[in-house]
């Protein structure tokens, strides 16, 4: 018993790990209809970020998220407006330029650091609490409270607001939602941005975990696009469930079955629920449909 | 690049589908082979260029054989990774372990993949778009994994060496020119079978399916069948090129044949950079991408770490941006634009 709770904490906690990385891809993805491979990258950036905020301005890991979120909201505008609405209606060129920005993200931060492992300190990160048996660091209990709360300003930012409704409405259908005035092209800038934005609050909290190198991104990237598919396209509540089914399915398979197979698992039920049930557990039957012929 | 006028007439011809004659066909084939093979020519005593080329030749042969399931049957797989280990797996383990000569062991390679490949994409050809993409990426993964798992099959990630013993039975060259002329013969094989493909029924088919797949269903085409036929063949032919990369570099492990910068992906770089959908486009592109990788790593290798890569980087985004339709569409475009100067003069 006491195994099995122990494995369900460490499944949920990373679980929220997934989850935040899956959070901002799900609207790039779910939305714009972009495989952005260089959300990875994003996140990757928002872990440097914080580095340098700490490096530079001496803030706490936490702190810096003030800095690193907007900075992070304005790469995505700008990756956006140059190099993917150019792109738009050519979705294979998209995939192609953000392999492109993979390589050079990545390279740029290699060739600034010259390799260098760099991990960021975070006065409070570091403690553990002891729920029962369990000993749980406040770093990882820090993303799962951020996940949590992420998913529902995220929920309630396309619920309430008008930018989110129209970000709701161009996932619908694009076509109505430029007939209803909706300005679509800003929307899928501003949408791209939210997205990298999540994707570098991922990276702040991430950095106190993980010592920092230019191709960490590569690690989450997958699991990232497995927990959208899972959870359905545009979908808040399917990330949220989807990284913490991709985590706890992680945690379970590693345990129970063999740890170098527990990836193998996961990826399998993402293609079983893929093909099953192409809209996800979560999404709008029918969101899948759309092809890379249609969206012209 | 130099092929580029009988580039053009093969591309147009096949895209439009109105197909030159036969003669027509094979004149221009054997001159593309022709011209392919100058630099060989020239540059065979020169060890780095040698092994330029020889990477060039094989990867483009790859990116012909991912094209004729993702250009033209419009199918964006990004899992050809699993094939071309499939190939450099099955040869090396029936070389090393049985002494069976490579030669022989492409054809259980290309049927292993063949069939490998239509079972795990039947379920996905529901799939559209990205979501075939993506679907075909996670089997690459899934299969990394149990590579690195299985070890009696595929010594896991120590990987599978194969010991040096030339001769052209083992297909293993003392003179490393034999590799070059290696590759360039599986280019010549994957080009050739792209032609004659797309002047088969099959061919017009996944043409058919690429455009529309409701219209090509209510033209009586079995859309399914097609797809699976065209997987089948271009995994066949990705796994000849991965049996043909195992034999070259003799040591094979999951990373490297799973790598999707190297491998998975590249494939589809290289046919999107030289225009997808076309003959010569793959080959184009490999003809750019894979020379001007090697020439910038040799060249700035040393300095700055990142450096060579940051500047491939930035080409392929401008390549991508500047190029949509590929250097092929550079020059179709160029080609019509020279066309109409001439009528109007």
């Amino acid at each position: 018993m006491d195994a099995l709770l122990h494995v369900l904490v460490i499944g949920v906690l990373l679980g929220g790990i997934y989850g935040l990385v899956a959070l901002g891809l799900n609207l790039i993805f779910g939305v714009i209809r972009i495989v952005n491979f260089a959300h990875g990258e994003l996140v990757m950036l928002g872990m440097y970020g914080a580095y340098l905020a700490y490096s530079l301005l001496g803030l706490d890991a936490y702190v810096s998220i003030l800095v690193v979120v907007p900075a992070l909201f304005v790469v995505g505008l700008v990756v956006y407006r140059l190099v993917l609405q150019p792109l738009h209606g050519e979705s294979s060129m998209q995939i192609f330029a953000t392999f492109a920005l993979v390589i050079i993200f990545q390279n740029v931060v290699l060739a600034v650091t010259r390799g260098e492992g760099y991990s960021v300190p975070s006065r409070i990160a570091g403690h553990t609490l002891e729920l029962g048996d369990v000993r749980v660091t406040v770093s990882r209990l820090a993303i799962l409270a951020a996940v949590t709360l992420a998913a529902v300003g995220l929920h309630l930012f396309l619920q309430r607001t008008m930018v989110g409704k129209s970000i709701r409405a161009v996932t619908q259908d694009r076509q109505a939602a430029r007939l209803m005035g909706i300005n679509v092209e800003r929307t899928f800038m501003i949408t791209f941005g939210v997205g990298s934005a999540l994707a570098g609050l991922a990276g702040v909290l991430l950095a106190p975990i993980y010592t920092l190198s230019p191709g960490i991104g590569g690690n989450f990237i997958l699991a990232a696009f497995a927990v959208v598919v899972l959870g359905g396209l545009g979908s808040v509540a399917g990330a949220y469930a989807g990284g913490m089914i991709v985590g706890i399915v992680e945690a379970f398979a590693g345990y129970y079955i063999d740890p170098e197979l527990k990836q193998a698992i996961w990826f399998l039920i993402f293609l079983a629920v893929l093909i099953v049930r192409p809209s996800g557990l979560f999404g709008q039957p029918g969101a899948e449909e759309i092809g890379f012929r249609e969206q012209e | 690049m130099d092929a580029t006028s009988a580039a053009y007439v093969e591309t147009r011809a096949a895209r439009a589908g109105g197909i030159p004659r036969v003669q027509r066909a094979a004149a221009l084939y054997l001159g593309g082979l022709v011209l392919a093979f100058v630099p060989l020519a020239v540059l065979s005593n020169d060890a780095f260029w040698l092994t330029v080329l020889t990477y060039t030749y094989l990867f483009a042969g790859l990116a012909v054989a991912w094209n004729i399931l993702a250009g033209f049957g419009g199918q964006f797989s990004l899992g050809h990774g699993v094939f071309f280990a499939i190939g450099a797996y099955v040869t090396a383990t029936l070389f090393v372990d049985h002494g069976l000569s490579p030669w022989v062991s492409l054809v259980p390679s290309a049927l292993a993949s063949a069939i490998v490949g239509a079972l795990i994409f039947l379920p996905t050809f529901r799939l559209k778009g990205s979501f075939f993409a993506i679907a075909t990426l996670a089997f690459n993964e899934v299969a990394l994994v149990l590579a690195n798992y299985a070890e009696s099959l595929t010594g896991g990630p120590r990987g599978i060496q194969v010991p040096f013993r030339a001769g052209f039975a083992n297909m293993i060259f003392a003179d490393s020119r034999g590799y070059a002329i290696l590759m360039l013969g599986f280019m010549a094989l994957a080009v050739g079978v792209s032609v004659v493909l797309m002047r088969t029924r099959l061919g017009y088919y996944l043409l058919a399916v690429r455009e529309n797949e409701d219209a090509a269903r209510a033209a009586g085409i079995s859309v399914v069948q097609v797809k699976l036929r065209a997987t089948a063949l271009s995994a066949a032919l990705t796994a000849v090129g991965g049996a043909l990369f195992a034999m070259y570099v003799r040591t094979i492990d999951p990373p490297t044949l799973f790598s999707l910068p190297d491998v998975g992906v590249k494939f589809a770089l290289l046919a999107l950079i030289g225009g997808m959908g076309t003959i010569v486009g793959p080959v184009l592109g490999a003809f750019l991408i894979v020379p001007l990788e090697s020439y910038l790593r040799a060249l700035l290798g040393g300095s700055l770490p990142g450096l060579h890569l940051i500047i491939l980087g930035v080409v392929m985004l401008l390549a991508a941006l500047f190029m949509r339709r590929g250097i092929t569409g550079v020059i179709d475009a160029a080609l019509v634009r020279w066309r109409h100067r001439r009528r109007h003069v």
